[in-house]
């Protein structure tokens, strides 16, 4: 009896220690930056990635329109890797209200993240590389 | 869902009908064990329970216990608490039918919720002979304590960072969505393999509750929110020793 309690109570701890990091992947990126049918290619917001509180990033972030819909492109970026990192556009640095882009695809490489909408980009002005789990900065970059 | 609530009945039918020799002792005292999984989130709980056994046969039992019980989930929502806001009517009892108020819910997004809830209980149970009994349980009032947590409110397509939710102190059960904090309850089939000892199959269901600090839901009469609650349906096991 006493042995069906202990697997019982291990078997409980199993399920309580669970914890998925969630990582993301690290294979290089190359998606292509877009080109616009009718002006070529241009940014239209760009600034390079300074590194926050937790984690480094360098790159740079750049906000290009493609037949009338706007992307995130993080071009050449580099960052180091942690649970749960997630692609913001944002009106502070530290997120409070942002735009979430989706999980960052990888930490390396040029990637692009579609953007809904038109949102004012001279208000979310940051491009952030956020763990959102923890609510820990990893990167910032202000689009001008 | 309903294919556990048509099983559970067969199990039921099919177990009255089986006759009991003799009758039960009139006290039903016992400490449980148990632990559920659901999706991204899960429990565990250890409660001690005293109950009477009624009736001529003293099938039926009663009582009050005590538990403790811990949830923890990752990425959990937890949609709008107050009753007159996520509800069409708030009478108590009757609130568990009224209509749900979507166009009022906000979403706080919880990234790692822990509650620890101690809590008085209520515990009823049918004992179908000496080894095989059903019951229902439900916790009355307590306390909670538990990780403050970031997390993310999402209010009419705008997403906001609240820095640090945190989990309020004190439970009570009003029945539906007038409950305050964190609640759990459970339906379970127990089985005796041995004469102190039962094995239990679970279906929880527990209300958790979670507060901001920095960032409110404005709520379309104009009041702030900041109580924000999650249903969670989870299935478990559970292992219990008679005293």
């Amino acid at each position: 009896m006493k042995k069906i309690f202990f697997i019982f109570l291990a078997a409980a701890f199993f399920f309580a220690g669970c914890s998925k990091q969630n990582e993301a992947p690290d294979t290089k990126l190359n998606e292509t930056i877009p080109v616009d049918s009718t002006t070529g290619v241009m940014a239209k917001y760009a600034g390079n990635f300074v590194k926050g509180p937790y984690g480094t990033v360098t790159g740079d972030g750049k906000i290009y329109l493609q037949d009338g819909k706007y992307v995130l492109a993080l071009e050449n970026i580099v960052v180091s890797n942690g649970p749960d990192l997630h692609v913001y556009l944002s009106k502070e640095v530290q997120p409070v209200n942002f735009i979430d882009l989706g999980k960052l695809k990888s930490t390396n490489g040029n990637q692009l993240y579609a953007i809904d909408g038109v949102p004012d980009f001279t208000v979310y002005k940051y491009a952030l590389i956020h763990c959102q789990q923890y609510n820990h900065l990893f990167g910032s970059a202000e689009l001008k | 869902m309903n294919k556990y609530v048509l099983g559970a009945m067969t199990m039921f039918c099919f177990l009255s009908a089986e006759a009991q020799q003799k009758p039960l002792p009139r006290i039903s005292q016992f400490a449980d064990l148990a632990a559920t999984v659901g999706n991204a989130e899960g429990s565990i709980a250890g409660s001690y329970i005293y109950n009477w056994r009624i009736g001529k046969k003293r099938k039926w039992e009663a009582g009050l216990g005590i538990r403790s019980t811990s949830y923890f989930g990752v990425k959990k929502d937890f949609i709008t608490a107050p009753a007159r806001l996520s509800r069409s009517f708030t009478t108590p009892f009757a609130v568990v039918f009224a209509g749900q108020k979507t166009e009022n819910w906000d979403t706080l997004t919880v990234q790692r919720p822990f509650i620890n809830s101690i809590n008085l209980s209520a515990n009823f149970g049918y004992n179908f002979n000496e080894r095989w009994s059903a019951g229902f349980n439900i916790d009355l009032i307590g306390f909670s304590f538990g990780r403050k947590s970031s997390a993310i409110l999402t209010s009419n397509g705008t997403t906001r960072t609240e820095g640090e939710t945190k989990v309020p102190a004190f439970n009570v059960l009003l029945t539906g969505d007038n409950d305050y904090g964190s609640l759990n309850s459970e339906f379970f089939l127990k089985y005796k393999i041995a004469e102190r000892w039962g094995i239990r199959a679970i279906y929880q269901f527990y209300f958790a509750e979670y507060k901001t600090t920095t960032i409110q839901q404005t709520a379309p009469d104009g009041t702030a929110v900041d109580r924000f609650r999650n249903k969670a349906n989870t299935l478990g096991a559970g292992i219990s020793y008679h005293f």
